[in-house]
């Protein structure tokens, strides 16, 4: 029940002069709390989304003088968009570098909320080093990644050290590694993400269920597959599903430490929609490919968002549950 | 081979202490690196073997790229220029004016949705998609628009763009804290004749005050530390910090490494002290509210 369901239900049916002015003022405040919201959208989104869309079907770069001026050119900006190998291989290397660093932010992440699900000596102390990553800027993670990466330094040495073995990848130079590389650095900035989510949902998940398994002799691999994971589906869910849209965007590491290269193996859709704008300042070209971008993330997204809907509902589910006995108590 | 309980927990206790240290030790050592080499003479930056210590450690790296001494400076080195404490100027001013704005109105939506429901289930969730959608696809027509209404390289116009992308975790993330409110309060002021701009601000909102305060901190981190808006938006005028420290890559001849480490320690370590004070927010924040502990 909400206060403004509450008013209405107070309004007789023939509505009193009173109940009426009411109404308004019940409507001017929701609308006041809204205004920013909207002049935002009118004001800067809008325009943005309309010059965007004006660019993509007219052919201007910075040297064509005013772009208001520049020709209408229909959809030619797209065809040629769509039949460039460059935005192919982008989008194949964005979709890689998201769904490995996904996976790999995941496991990681689950692995240590699971160990660190239940309490015991110097826990605290875990917590804090193991979210230190996702609390360093991310261009400072690029740079930090400068400094260590190169073929002499540390981290090939710590290595060759502790195994006996010459370990000299060029992590920075070698176009075979690169997209690898960006995608490691992602797993170590964002794994604390996967984790801290896990983590409050296998802390949040009712226990009963778990404790009559383990009563039942049900093993620890069993009572993990079948009561565990169905419990945490909308969090694992949650987990992967935000982290593979932040990583689809992933700019300032990729940016800052290749620029697209060694060759174009770091190109993904960000850089090269970067680099086609600020680079061969081919406006148009960039505004036709964001636009391409955009919808195809808008249909992730509303997929996304289907997903998430569904979850949010189990996990409010979830909530109440476990929380009703606490409130009580 | 039969092993008593005892024993099989003593070793699954020594097996998740050692998992977790070298996690631990993994995801430490590149901080520890940033930080070492930050303390480095300008010899020990990039040699071979690696110095795993600064030694002797110095604060040449700090004085230089902080306060532009030029005494502390190794001339090769020196970018004497105060510029680093404009930036951080410009950061702290666009980080909290933006998540300000964010955080109130933020809170007035949520508030709205909550016992209102001024936006619906659908429009919220597609409130998202102003956080969901990269922004790059955005940054070109913004630029060109935002030089068009002279908001180009300005605070302001900075400060407008993060309010509206962090808008969307401000909305969620106070909407959590506000449905666990009872309702009984507001209609108990109701009743007491408070108007309903009162009932917002003077009950609703402090009684979610610690709430407010970890989506404050949590949107400032975000804010703090983005890097692709402020790249297009700031030319010269009013860079941010994450800019600050990508000028120093191209800007001077080799490597400098421990000025860069200096100047990243100087804007990691504020982001970090802030995280660490909300940490047991940080997964509902990063979860939109979905998920709380």
């Amino acid at each position: 029940m909400t206060v403004a369901a509450l008013s209405a239900a107070e309004a007789p049916l023939q509505a009193s002069p009173r109940a009426v002015s009411r109404r308004r003022a019940v409507r001017r405040f929701k609308l006041s709390l809204l205004a920013p919201l909207i002049a935002l959208f009118a004001f800067v989104l809008m325009p943005v989304l309309l010059l965007q869309l004006y660019f993509s079907v007219h052919q201007w770069t910075v040297y064509l003088g005013s772009w208001w001026d520049a020709d209408y050119i229909g959809l030619d900006l797209f065809k040629e968009v769509l039949t460039d190998p460059r935005f192919g291989w982008a989008v194949l290397r964005s979709l890689a570098f998201a769904t490995g660093s996904t996976v790999g932010c995941f496991v990681f992440g689950f692995l240590l909320a699971y160990l660190m699900h239940k309490p015991f000596r110097g826990q605290a102390i875990y917590y804090i080093i193991f979210i230190l990553p996702m609390l360093t800027v991310p261009v400072v993670v690029a740079y930090t990644a400068e400094m260590m990466l190169y073929q002499s330094g540390p981290l090939n040495d710590v290595i060759t050290r502790l195994s006996g073995i010459e370990f000299k990848p060029s992590w920075l130079s070698d176009p075979h590694l690169a997209l690898m590389t960006v995608s490691l650095l992602e797993i170590w900035n964002w794994t604390p993400f996967s984790f801290i989510i896990m983590l409050a949902g296998l802390t949040a998940i009712p226990k009963e269920p778990i404790e009559a398994a383990e009563i039942l002799g049900a093993s620890k691999w069993r009572i993990f597959w079948e009561v565990q994971v169905p419990l945490l589906r909308p969090v694992i869910l949650l987990a992967l599903v935000l982290r593979f849209l932040e990583a689809m965007a992933e700019f300032p590491k990729t940016w800052s430490l290749f620029q697209g290269g060694p060759g174009s193996a770091t190109e993904t859709l960000p850089v090269y929609i970067f680099m086609t704008t600020w680079q061969y300042f081919e406006i148009s070209k960039g505004a036709a490919m964001s636009y391409i971008v955009m919808l195809l993330m808008i249909v992730i997204v509303l997929f996304a968002i289907r997903l998430l809907r569904r979850e949010k509902r189990s996990l409010d589910k979830m909530y109440e549950q476990t929380d009703s006995p606490k409130v009580e108590a | 081979m039969a092993m008593t309980k005892s024993q099989r927990r003593r070793i699954t206790s020594g097996v998740r202490y050692v998992v977790l240290s070298v996690w631990g030790l993994m995801a430490f050592f590149p901080i520890y690196w940033i930080i070492s080499t930050s303390f480095k003479l300008d010899t020990q930056w990039f040699a071979w073997p690696p110095y795993y210590f600064p030694s002797p450690p110095t604060l040449a790296n700090y004085m230089n790229v902080w306060f532009g001494a030029e005494e502390y400076a190794q001339t090769q080195y020196a970018i004497s220029s105060q510029k680093p404490l404009i930036s951080l100027y410009n950061s702290t001013v666009i980080a909290v004016t933006s998540t300000f704005l964010s955080v109130l109105f933020g809170s007035m939506i949520a508030y709205g949705v909550s016992r209102y429901r001024i936006l619906s289930e659908a429009r919220m969730f597609q409130l998202l998609m102003l956080r969901m959608i990269p922004p790059i696809v955005i940054v070109a027509p913004l630029s060109l628009y935002y030089t068009a209404i002279g908001l180009i390289d300005t605070r302001f116009g900075l400060i407008l763009v993060y309010f509206l992308t962090t808008l969307p975790y401000a909305v969620w993330m106070t909407k959590s804290f506000i449905d666990e409110v009872p309702l009984e309060v507001e209609q108990a002021a109701e009743i007491l004749g408070a108007s309903r701009w009162r009932t917002v601000f003077e009950i609703v909102l402090p009684l979610i005050r610690s709430g407010l305060v970890a989506t404050f901190l949590f949107i400032l981190i975000l804010t703090w530390s983005e890097y692709l808006l402020a790249l297009i938006i700031t030319k010269t005028q009013v860079t941010t910090l994450p800019i600050e420290l990508s000028k120093y890559q191209g800007s001077t001849e080799g490597r400098v490494y421990g000025r860069q480490a200096a100047l990243a320690v100087g804007i990691t370590v504020p982001l970090m002290i802030v995280g660490l004070i909300i940490r047991k927010h940080l997964a509902r924040g990063f979860s939109f509210g979905m998920v709380r502990r």
